[in-house]
């Protein structure tokens, strides 16, 4: 049991090198996998969730531990069938066409994936119809868009309306971000939510996914 | 007036980090013809990256105006840049407002931006408007509109940040109208036009074409990245200062490569990560900070500054807002700034405030007192005065040299605060920030603009008629 402490320890210090050797101990040592990603792994993760939010704990901070995690799940993952990874649920995410501002998607991939999302970010630049590819492609119950620009933030709505073209608008639910944005706005291009920084982007999710964390 | 935040010696220490940066990281580009402006004058290939040669550095420094005179329409406004005179310019490009009315931030509209444009006008102490961020027009032609509309709203310089040139040709074309032509607006500029290439050194396409044709065009351009400390720039302060100086030079070279002798500014808006959230600040006193120390940057280079520094993270037209616009704008003043950018905005730059222009009107006022300096010459230090009021047993108030001075402009009158008795203020308890909406809402009743004359007027409306066809299929 100890073992465990360690590792989920080492995940909330951020500790890359200790949580992938932890991890291998264990998998050697034949401790179920699943066992060491809830008692350790996500165990520790969760204590960063709670801290980042009483703000104990800073952005860079929270970076590494996810980093350290995300070490120990590489590990792991290929133990377990897809079927039996645990996952609340997956986010599509990119930044809107025409703007390269990456910083404040990438935050929202990392704190989502350390709250137990599978996150696919498709990167900066994205058009609608790359949207949609991915969407396709991966199934997600949620597509986050994000923009900086004034005047990008509007490729949100093509968005929408392309999503609506294919039929896929009732599949999926689309949430946005970024500077600009705001509560409002996804209202007016028809968003399910707004999220105005990255922790309320992961409870948006969490609650439209219907689950609790 | 000089203040300094740097020796001379740390000032070449954080250059030669600059030009490091330059050398061995240099910038990445999608523009080819950013690309192959660069690399004909010397800069070289690595990888994905184009790095800079000290030769093309020192060549490219060597041809920027060390000042350039900006000018409203017919006259009414000269603007020396380059004499540091810390010229207060709105905030560009903001999606929301504060409803002048409710005190509610709402989206931006285009009456917004005909109102805040008029009210702008009206402000002494405002002297650069750049357009907010109307919702209510097609995206397509947004710029064109902002421009059509800023011009005619104020006869006051404008600043229009332009993140693509699609635009450009219908900005222009609006800019020669109102300046009377093309060879007429060469030679009095009405405008600046800023463009934003991403932090860290990263000239994406669209803002590096932009940059090349303004400077094409003949206009003053601004090389205006915004780079985050600790998420797009390091986490120390001086360590952002030296990679924005380095993406700020990069542009600055690649105009001069292009049009040795175009007029530009160093446009700085060094702002910071709040790292508990991830939410972009442009608060005190970083901002200020990291303004002041680009300032100082531009004035060893001889190039003129527009930092941004009407800006902190209050939400509302309050005390905070108050101090922190003070505080940043001061700063940067103090170093020596020719432009401060930002004014009237609240939120970290997002929302655009009608009072809250109005209280930085009142701020940029005391900012240009403040580095006028103290005159010293024998007159002024009265000890002539001195001895004879004291010898006639009176009080100063009665002396000439009283008189003389106060008629002088001696002492600073605010143009929003409150020096009322406490009696008299007691009637109304006004709040500065109440007071600023009550005087903002008369400006926008009463000011009157110098119109465009008619002809203009229906050519502007050919313009945007134009536009909508070419860029909208209208």
């Amino acid at each position: 049991m100890s073992n465990f402490n360690e590792l989920a320890e080492s995940v909330i210090s951020g500790n890359f090198g200790r949580v992938k050797e932890i991890t291998q101990e264990m998998i050697n040592k034949g401790v179920e996998p699943l066992q060491i990603i809830n008692d350790g792994l996500i165990a520790g993760m969760n204590v960063v969730g709670v801290r980042f939010k009483a703000e104990d704990m800073f952005v860079p901070e929270v970076m590494m531990s996810a980093k350290a995690m995300a070490g120990g799940m590489e590990l792991v993952k290929p133990l377990i069938a897809e079927t039996e990874m645990p996952s609340v649920g997956t986010v599509v995410l990119g930044t809107v066409k025409g703007d390269l501002h990456d910083i404040g998607k990438s935050l929202v991939a990392m704190i989502l994936e350390s709250g137990g999302f599978k996150v696919i970010n498709l990167g900066t630049d994205i058009a609608p119809e790359g949207f949609i590819k991915a969407i396709r492609e991966h199934k997600p119950q949620i597509v986050g868009m994000s923009a900086l620009l004034t005047t990008t933030m509007l490729n949100m709505k093509a968005t929408i309306e392309l999503l609506k073209e294919e039929g896929l608008r009732d599949q999926v639910k689309v949430i946005i971000g970024g500077a600009p944005v705001s509560q409002s706005f996804a209202e007016e291009i028809g968003a399910d939510g707004y999220g105005s920084d990255a922790m309320v982007a992961k409870d948006l999710c969490i609650k439209l996914v219907g689950k609790a964390s | 007036m000089k203040f300094e935040l740097f020796s001379q010696a740390e000032l070449l220490q954080i250059h030669e980090a600059t030009v490091e940066i330059l050398k061995r990281v240099g910038i990445h580009t999608t523009s080819p013809r950013f690309k192959v402006l660069l690399m004909d004058h010397g800069c070289q290939e690595q990888g994905d990256r184009i790095v800079f040669t000290e030769d093309v550095i020192a060549k490219a420094l060597k041809t920027v105006p060390a000042s350039f005179k900006l000018y409203g329409r017919k006259d009414s406004h000269v603007l020396e840049i380059g004499q540091k005179r810390a010229y207060c310019q709105t905030c560009v490009g903001t999606p929301s407002m504060m409803d002048l009315e409710t005190g509610e931030k709402r989206d931006a509209t285009v009456e917004d931006l005909e109102e805040y444009t008029r009210l702008a006008d009206a402000l002494d102490y405002v002297n650069i408007i750049s357009p907010i961020f109307p919702r209510d027009v097609p995206q397509e032609i947004i710029l064109t509109i902002e421009t059509a509309t800023l011009l005619r709203n104020t006869s006051k310089p404008l600043s229009i940040c332009v993140e693509s040139a699609r635009e450009l040709p219908y900005i222009l074309e609006l800019l020669h109208l109102a300046a009377g032509g093309e060879e007429a607006l060469h030679a009095k500029p009405i405008a600046t036009i800023p463009v934003s290439p991403l932090s860290p050194l990263e000239y994406g396409f669209d803002p590096a074409e932009a940059l090349l044709d303004v400077v094409e065009a003949g206009l003053p351009l601004g090389v205006e990245p915004c780079p985050m400390m600790g998420s797009t720039g390091p986490m120390t302060l001086i360590g952002t200062v030296a990679q924005h100086n380095a993406e700020i030079l990069a542009g600055v070279i690649a105009a001069q490569l292009l049009k040795p002798g175009a007029p530009l500014t160093m446009s700085s808006r060094a702002t910071f990560m709040d790292m508990r959230s991830g939410v972009g600040l442009w608060a005190m006193p970083e901002m200020g900070l990291a303004g002041a120390a680009m300032n100082q940057l531009g004035s060893y280079y001889n190039i003129p500054v527009a930092p941004g520094g009407y800006c902190g993270a209050s939400k509302v037209a309050d005390a905070q807002s108050g101090y922190e616009h003070l505080y940043n704008a001061m700063m940067e003043a103090l170093v020596g700034s020719d432009i401060i950018g930002s004014a009237g905005s609240l939120d970290n730059a997002l929302t655009s405030c009608y009072a809250m222009l109005v209280m930085d009107n009142e701020i940029s006022s005391v900012v240009q007192r403040t580095i006028k300096g103290v005159e010293v010459d024998e007159d002024k230090l009265a000890v002539d005065v001195v001895a004879e009021v004291i010898a006639s047993h009176g009080n100063f108030l009665a002396h000439k040299h009283t008189r003389k001075y106060l008629r002088a402009g001696e002492l600073w009158v605010p143009p929003l605060g409150d020096r009322q008795t406490f009696e008299k203020w007691a009637i109304n308890s006004e709040k500065v920030e109440d007071k600023a909406r009550r005087i903002a809402k008369e400006l926008i009743a009463t000011h009157q603009v110098l119109p465009l004359s008619p002809e203009v007027e229906a050519e502007f409306d050919k313009v945007i008629a134009r536009a909508r066809h070419i860029e909208m299929g209208e």
